[in-house]
C-alpha cells in the first residue's frame, strides 16, 4: 500500500509552489487596473485614427491608464456622430481641467495611444465621468488634400512667373525697375552725403519769394 | 482491368473508424462525469495517479520548457538585433510561452509519457483479466479507473503548465541578461508588461482541456486493446499518436475561439 500521508504532502508541495508562481503572474502582470482604483474620462473625438481597446493613455508622457470603451453615440443637438472613447485614470493622478487630448502614435509598430497634457490653468481638476473635447488627429487623406491643394496653388503662382505676368515676376524680369530703385538709392546717397557735409541746409529755408 | 492503385474500402474503413473512436471517446467522457457525480471518489488512487502521471513529470517538463525559453530568446535575438530592439524579445518569449507554448508543450509531454503509461497499464489489465474480475467484484472499470486519472491530470495539469510557463521565461531571461546584456530589471517588467490576464488564463483552460483529452484518450485505448502484448503495444502506439493529434486540434480551436470570440 502506497504511503498516503507522503503523497499528500508531496502533492501539497507540489500545489503550493503552482498557487505560488500563480501569485507572482497574477501580482506582476500589466493589468494593474484590477488592484488599483480609478475613475473614468470621456474623450470625445471626430476621428480616432484606430486607437484600439486597451492602449495606453499618457499624462505628460507618463502612463497613467488605458482606453476602457470606444463607442460611437449620436448627439440629437447637432446631428452629428462623434466617438467617445472612455479612458481610466489610476486615483492617484489628477487631470486639470484645462487639457488637450489628442491621439498620439507610439514606437516602431505604430500603436496608437492618447495623449493628454495640461494647459495654462492647473487651478481645477477633472471630475469622474467628466467629458471632455480631444482634438482630432488628422487623417492621412485629409494630409494627402491638403498638400494637393498646397501644390497646385504653388503651381499656379509658378506659372505666372515663367509667363512673366504679375507683379513679383515683374520684379524677378524686369530690369528697368532694378535701375530705377538703383537710381533712387544713388540719389540718396548724395542727398544724406549733402547733409552729412552741410547739416544746416536741413534747418535753412529759402525765402519766399515776395510779390 | 486494373485495379486502382488507392485502396477505397480502406480509406471507407477508416473513416468508419474514426467516427467510432470520436463517439466511443464521447461515451466514455459522459460515463466518467457520470460516475465522478453517482459515487464516492477514492482519495489515494487519485493522490497515487497524480503523483505517477503530473508530479513525476516535472522534471523532464522543467528541463524541455528551460530549453525552449532558451530557443525562443536566441532566435528572435537574431531579428530583433537587426532591428535594434532587443529588448521586446522579453515581451516574445513571455507571451508565446504563456500562451501557446507552455501548456501545449506541456501536454505533449504528459501524453507522451503518462498516456501511454496509462494505456499500457489499463491494456494489459484487460488482456490479462483484471478488468473482468473488477466487474465480477462489482467495481466499474470507469469509476475504478478512468475517473482517478481524469480528475487527476485534467486539474493538476494546469498546475504543471504553470511552471512551465515560469521556467521558459526563466530560460529567456538566462540568455537575455546574461547573453545579450539587457538589464534584470527590465527583463521583467517589459515580460509583465506584455502579459494580460487573458494570456495566462486562456493558458490555462486550454491546460484543463488538454489534461481531460489526454486521460480519456489514453484509458480509452487501453480499453479498446484487443489481442495480447502485441495488442497493448499498438494501442500505446495509437493512444500517443491520437491524443497529439486532438490536443493540436483542441489548440487550434481554442486559439480561434479566443482570437474571433473573446478578443
Amino acid at each position: 500500500m502506497i504511503d498516503e500521508k507522503k503523497l499528500e504532502f508531496k502533492l501539497g508541495i507540489f500545489v503550493f509552489l503552482g498557487i505560488f508562481i500563480l501569485a507572482i503572474f497574477v501580482f506582476s502582470i500589466g493589468d494593474f487596473k484590477i488592484w488599483q482604483r480609478g475613475y473614468i474620462v470621456n474623450v470625445d473625438f471626430g476621428f480616432l485614427n484606430g486607437v484600439k481597446l486597451g492602449a495606453p493613455v499618457r499624462f505628460r508622457g507618463v502612463d497613467v491608464g488605458e482606453v476602457r470603451a470606444i463607442e460611437i453615440i449620436e448627439s440629437d443637438e447637432s446631428k452629428e456622430s462623434k466617438v467617445r472613447v472612455s479612458c481610466w485614470i489610476k486615483n492617484s493622478v489628477k487631470i486639470p481641467s484645462d487639457v488637450s487630448v489628442w491621439v498620439n502614435t507610439l514606437g516602431l509598430l505604430g500603436e496608437k495611444y492618447i495623449e493628454i497634457m495640461p494647459g495654462k490653468n492647473n487651478a481645477s481638476f477633472l471630475k469622474p465621468h467628466a467629458c471632455i473635447k480631444g482634438n482630432d488627429p488628422i487623417a492621412m487623406h485629409e494630409l494627402g488634400l491638403l498638400a494637393k491643394e498646397l501644390i497646385s496653388d504653388l503651381e499656379a503662382i509658378i506659372l505666372k512667373l515663367k509667363n512673366r505676368e504679375g507683379s513679383l515676376a515683374n520684379l524677378i524680369y524686369e530690369d528697368s525697375l532694378y535701375k530705377k530703385i538703383e537710381n533712387i538709392i544713388s540719389n540718396l546717397e548724395t542727398l544724406s552725403n549733402e547733409i552729412r557735409l552741410h547739416p544746416w541746409k536741413l534747418l535753412y529755408r529759402p525765402k519766399e519769394k515776395r510779390r | 482491368m486494373k485495379r486502382p492503385n488507392f485502396n477505397f474500402l480502406a480509406l471507407g474503413k477508416n473513416i468508419k473508424d474514426l467516427f467510432y473512436f470520436l463517439g466511443s471517446l464521447f461515451h466514455l467522457g459522459l460515463e466518467n462525469i457520470f460516475w465522478i457525480f453517482h459515487a464516492p471518489l477514492k482519495k489515494n488512487i487519485i493522490l497515487e495517479q497524480i503523483e505517477k502521471t503530473v508530479i513525476k513529470s516535472l522534471p523532464i517538463v522543467s528541463l524541455i520548457s528551460l530549453f525552449i525559453g532558451i530557443i525562443l530568446a536566441l532566435q528572435t535575438a537574431v531579428q530583433m538585433q537587426r532591428l535594434g530592439s532587443e529588448m521586446y524579445i522579453a515581451s516574445i518569449v513571455a507571451l508565446s510561452v504563456v500562451r501557446e507554448l507552455g501548456p501545449v508543450i506541456t501536454a505533449l509531454i504528459v501524453a507522451g509519457r503518462s498516456g501511454a503509461a496509462i494505456t499500457a497499464e489499463i491494456g494489459s489489465m484487460l488482456v490479462t483479466e483484471q478488468i473482468d474480475a473488477l466487474k465480477s467484484l462489482a467495481v466499474n472499470p470507469v469509476h475504478y479507473l478512468v475517473v482517478p486519472r481524469f480528475l487527476a491530470l485534467s486539474f493538476m495539469l494546469p498546475v504543471l503548465t504553470l511552471y512551465a510557463n515560469i521556467i521558459g521565461i526563466i530560460g529567456g531571461y538566462l540568455i537575455c541578461v546574461y547573453k545579450l546584456s539587457i538589464s534584470s530589471t527590465m527583463y521583467i517588467n517589459i515580460t509583465f508588461e506584455a502579459l494580460r490576464f487573458k494570456d495566462l488564463f486562456s493558458g490555462l483552460i486550454k491546460a484543463l482541456f488538454f489534461g481531460m483529452i489526454i486521460a480519456l484518450v489514453s484509458c480509452l485505448e487501453g480499453f479498446r486493446v484487443e489481442g495480447g502484448a502485441e495488442g497493448v503495444g499498438k494501442a500505446t502506439r495509437n493512444s500517443v499518436v491520437a491524443s497529439f493529434i486532438l490536443i493540436i486540434t483542441a489548440d487550434c480551436i481554442f486559439t480561434a475561439i479566443f482570437y474571433f470570440v473573446f478578443p
